[in-house]
């Protein structure tokens, strides 16, 4: 069945949380066709700026190019408006870059994590006067290929094993976790799931943002 | 104009573009083992893959009013992708939408709608505009692209001209106008509670009662509908709106583990370990 | 014909390095009935002089401060017509932006967007430029309130008050005077009015001249016969 959808063909899965002032992205590394292992070194998380990551899962053609449009996307925003984009705007470009190809679209499911200024984004988060001590809201979302747009204070994930990981974060999230118990429920949850999928798995990596830093980890994870 | 840089064609105009539609269709193909491209399946694989709104909506007419009601289940295939997603769409300030279908549809056509209906208020200088325009270029959108944009809404508001009103918009852009409605999944579950409880010359109390149960017989019979009952009640002349986002919790989740897991840190193996710190740039105003 | 060069379309240079329909179309906007802006410590306002083409004219039907969203209102100096358009393009360009962004136009992007229509027309074919300036006002990406002008050429500025049309030499004049850097909305206001009243053919009231102001709740409203009528008691 799988070996059918242009969004399983490749592989690999997406899953982002939120957490208190920070929030995670997490992804696996395999690349492979149908159920032959290509590489092990893919990267499907693309960071935008300091509080803005998107990651992507699907047809990996699709998903390299919809990086390079989104990168594209939001380097003219920042030329033309002096300021990085917040994580909402970016997932409304985000969206309707997808829903633009409606009837054609790309086999690329979307996830997006950010941290957002606290006071509803009134000031703009220009990366010159955005202060460390501020308080930042996490921000994430998930969209499926059409473009729709699924913003959750919990978790968001996409890619061939989100039944599984629908399970284990659904039990292992709650709400208030620090940048370290965010890192370990990322990762138990990512890696409880790959171990339920053969599509996806060959490592995986977990990205926390904070105010102060983005801490990158690889995980040691099955390889097989 | 090809100077607006900011304005990419992004999905406003309703202009879709199909670029990818002979690459798509060879794709599917392959996938499925079918060199030929023209006996592949019409309705591809993917499509299970975007995701829906199952859905109960429903409105009902009061003597002062509309009120409309939603689920706020959205479903991938068979999995519930989201347990309170936002059904009731904003169209102008007078008037709301509950969409049903693809949920990239229902969203940006009540966007869409929603931005060429500012901009026909702007341009006949009016504080409200009338709900049948909504109603018009809602079902020339949908007729325009003949079903495939999939889209079924209970529009509802309150106008000068008509007072409240309430009207259902199919896919293929047919339009019903009618004192109580319901269109989803579940609407034949909200129709049934309708036809038991309906009578003329509803209270308020009375409405917002009605399409709550309306709503509840969605989500406790039908497997698209689920979650959480939104409420929308526009009134006044359409200038006061209530919109009760969670109006009623159905599905909780019954049993969590008191103290959730908790891994201790350390947990998880780390085979490297990498921080980026932020430099920390602050405006300076120069003395020159 | 002394000018061959220019004789072959409207927009090509002259001898003497100018465009010289851009020179005609700013005689246009100087021609028009002042329009004058302020910045003020929390918020903007704009304000204009309502000239009427007679006085059997119904002067409520005639609307020259318009908003384009909810936050960003425009005003202009010199024809009308070719206003109108500019006001349609400026409230399409706000919700396109809308649509993606899902945030409101800042209002630099606005002028911006705005003036590359208007250079448009000094440079393609079978056109002739814009016979108007406009005054913009609204809050910026940074969240201050900012007053624009942007001008038949596609030029465009951002100043602390300004004026355009007919009286605009001895409305700057005026407003270079009387401008504090810290001058709160409601004296903005103020000083809007009397500077209009500046050289004013005949007697201010209410009906031959329009206000719109934008405050610290980032709406921007165009004040009716009534609240202008206050206003015109207040520097009384």
């Amino acid at each position: 069945m799988s070996g059918s959808n242009p969004l399983h063909y490749n592989g690999g899965v997406v899953l982002s949380m939120a957490g208190d002032n920070c929030v995670s992205i997490a992804s696996d590394h395999r690349f492979g066709m149908s159920q032959l292992t290509l590489a092990c070194d893919a990267q499907r998380i693309e960071p935008l700026h300091d509080r803005l990551c998107v990651g992507l899962a699907g047809l990996a053609t699709d998903c390299t190019t919809l990086a390079e449009r989104f990168r594209y996307k939001h380097n003219m925003y920042r030329l033309r408006e002096k300021r990085v984009m917040r994580p909402r705007t970016f997932a409304a470009v985000a969206s309707s870059t997808l829903y633009e190809k409606r009837f054609a679209p790309y086999f690329t499911e979307v996830v997006i994590a950010g941290l957002e200024l606290e006071e509803d984004g009134k000031r703009g988060t220009s990366g010159a006067d955005a202060m460390t001590d501020a308080v930042y809201r996490p921000y994430v979302c998930s969209m499926d290929l059409l473009g729709a747009l699924m913003v959750t204070d919990n978790f968001a994930l996409a890619g061939t094993c989100a039944e599984s990981l629908y399970g284990t974060c659904e039990t292992f999230w709650q709400p208030g976790l620090d940048p370290d118990a965010l890192f370990e429920v990322t990762a138990q949850s990512l890696l409880a799931a790959l171990d339920r999928d053969c599509m996806s798995g060959w490592g995986a990596v977990v990205h926390v943002l904070t105010p102060e830093g983005i801490t990158t980890r690889e995980l040691e994870a099955r390889m097989d | 104009m090809s100077s607006s840089s900011s304005s990419s064609k992004g999905g406003n105009g309703g202009g879709f573009n199909f670029d990818h539609h002979l690459r798509n269709q060879w794709i599917t193909a392959c996938l499925q083992g079918n060199a030929d491209a023209s006996t592949t399946d019409p309705v591809p694989n993917y499509a299970r893959h975007a995701r829906k709104t199952g859905t109960t909506i429903a409105g009902v007419q009061y003597v002062g009013g509309v009120v409309l009601g939603a689920d706020t289940r959205a479903t991938e295939d068979t999995v519930v992708a989201d347990k309170n997603c936002e059904k009731i769409h904003y169209l102008a300030s007078n008037m709301y939408c509950c969409g049903a279908g693809t949920a990239a549809d229902t969203e940006a056509t009540t966007r869409l709608i929603a931005s060429q209906l500012e901009l026909h208020r702007q341009a006949v200088g009016r504080a409200r505009v009338p709900v049948v325009a909504a109603v018009n270029m809602l079902k020339r959108h949908l007729f325009r692209y003949q079903g495939y944009v999939s889209a079924a809404l209970v529009l509802g508001g309150v106008d000068e001209w008509h007072g409240p009103s309430l009207y259902t918009i199919y896919p293929h852009g047919s339009v019903d106008q009618l004192p109580y409605v319901s269109m989803g999944s579940g609407s034949l579950a909200a129709m049934a509670v309708f036809e038991a409880g309906w009578r003329e010359q509803l209270s308020e109390a009375d409405a917002r009662q009605l399409v709550y149960e309306a709503i509840t017989a969605g989500i406790e019979n039908d497997l698209g509908s689920g979650s959480n009952v939104d409420l929308c009640v526009i009134k006044d002349g359409g200038r006061t709106v209530e919109y009760l986002r969670g109006y009623a919790q159905e599905q909780v989740r019954t049993y969590r583990k008191p103290d959730g897991y908790a891994f201790p840190k350390g947990t998880t193996a780390v085979l490297a370990e990498d921080f980026r710190k932020y430099v920390q740039v602050r405006k300076v105003v120069s003395d020159l | 014909m002394a000018d061959t060069a220019s004789s072959f379309s409207l927009t090509v240079f002259s001898s003497s390095g100018k465009l010289n329909q851009l020179e005609y179309a700013l005689k246009a906007v100087n021609a028009g009935a002042t329009s004058l802006g302020i910045r003020a410590k929390n918020g903007c306002v704009i304000a204009t002089e309502k000239r009427l083409p007679s006085a059997l004219a119904d002067d409520a039907t005639i609307r020259k401060v318009e908003s384009v969203t909810e936050g960003i209102g425009m005003v202009y100096a010199g024809m009308g017509p070719d206003y109108r358009l500019l006001v349609q393009k400026a409230r399409k360009v706000a919700q396109t932006y809308y649509q993606t962004f899902r945030e409101p136009m800042p209002l630099a992007q606005l002028v911006r967007e705005l003036a590359t229509v208007m250079q448009e027309f000094t440079q393609s074919g079978g056109v002739r430029p814009f016979g108007c300036s406009l005054l913009l006002v609204g809050y910026d990406a940074e969240e201050e309130p900012q007053l624009a002008q942007v001008d038949p050429s596609g030029s465009f500025f951002f100043w602390k008050a300004s004026a355009i049309g007919k009286n605009m030499v001895n409305a700057k004049t005026f407003l270079e005077k009387r401008y504090q850097d810290d001058v709160e909305l409601e004296d903005a206001v103020h000083m809007a009015v009397l500077t209009l009243k500046e050289g004013f053919e005949g007697k201010i009231t209410e009906r031959n001249i329009e206000i719109g102001i934008v405050g610290p709740d980032r709406r921007f409203v165009a004040l009716r016969p009534a609240a202008i009528r206050d206003y015109l008691g207040e520097v009384e």
